[in-house]
């Protein structure tokens, strides 16, 4: 058949792509097999058209192609996760951290609102990381992150009025607010958006 | 079980001694390769397909792979399959147009 050569190695080319989204150790063997392959569809009898064989193990190299690449996206999903729950686990450290540190502070000194304060919005933080990772959609992460938002800025706008001068706490204060308000119409945007969609489908 | 599994084990058990290379399941499965690999390879690791290299016969041919259900394998494929059938047996008749005068 006249450009064999080529078609093997555009082929050839397609699987050795495909077997570089596989793990390392799977990599060789994979290749192996599926580059095996090319040559007996490109001599199968049982296809009389010599282009139709063609076309049919270039459809074979790029379909193998589509399928590593899925897997590539599910392993790559599966790293995301696991980097948002290890961020959520250190946000429940740094939460029982605050809570601990606020619990001492408030048997230092009981009369000092603050301290409360400061251990109601470790707790409440606390309590968003694992919502996050147990229930992402429900409401109540929903009404936790603006609980968060709202007693950070309380507790920053506290801390800047017995702290005269101390201008970061304001400005802490303004980026929680202007967080909440950036964040607020965007999640309501893609509620809205996944809504919709799940309606259209059924 | 979804259709495309199906398909492998039906395509594996028309001879389950038989042993089958990749494109030679595509063909009898009507699969594409894309989604026939991944299957096989989830059917190993569940050890009820084995695979074997096979040993060329001419100098300079590639060895192939060829792939045949385990024993486990074979259970499990029949097993299935007669329960996907018993499935599709009892499943109600789409309602048809009423006949007339049933209104």
């Amino acid at each position: 058949m006249r450009g064999e050569r080529q078609l093997l190695r555009v082929g050839e080319y397609l699987v050795s792509r495909a077997s570089k989204q596989l793990p390392r150790k799977a990599r060789q063997e994979r290749y192996r097999e599926w580059a095996a392959e090319l040559p007996a569809i490109l001599h199968d009898p049982l296809i009389r058209f010599a282009p139709r064989r063609a076309i049919r193990m270039l459809a074979y190299a790029a379909d193998t192609f589509r399928g590593t690449a899925l897997t590539h996206v599910t392993s790559r999903r599966r790293w995301l996760e696991l980097a948002a729950t290890a961020a959520a686990g250190i946000v429940v450290i740094v939460a029982l951290g605050g809570a601990i540190s606020s619990l001492w502070s408030i048997a230092q000194s009981p009369t000092q609102p603050l301290n409360y304060l400061q251990l109601i919005w470790s707790l409440l933080l606390g309590a968003y990381a694992v919502s996050l990772r147990v229930r992402p959609t429900a409401r109540v992460t929903v009404l936790l992150i603006i609980g968060v938002n709202l007693m950070g800025v309380v507790v920053s706008l506290w801390t800047g009025a017995e702290n005269h001068g101390d201008w970061v706490n304001y400005l802490w204060a303004a980026a929680l607010i202007f967080g909440l308000l950036v964040w607020w119409p965007l999640n309501r945007w893609v509620h809205t958006r996944r809504g919709n969609a799940a309606h259209k489908r059924t | 079980m979804t259709g495309p599994l199906e398909r492998v084990l039906g395509a594996f058990l028309t001879d389950p001694a038989a042993p089958r290379y990749g494109y030679d399941l595509m063909s009898a499965a009507r699969l594409p390769s894309g989604t026939l690999y991944p299957l096989l390879a989830r059917l190993e690791r569940q050890k009820l397909v084995a695979s074997a290299w096979e040993v060329p016969e001419r100098d300079g041919q590639r060895p192939r792979k060829y792939y045949r259900l385990t024993g486990e394998g074979i259970r499990v494929a029949r097993l299935e399959l007669a329960q996907s059938s018993a499935r599709s047996h009892r499943a109600p008749a789409r309602p048809g147009r009423p006949a007339r005068g049933d209104l």
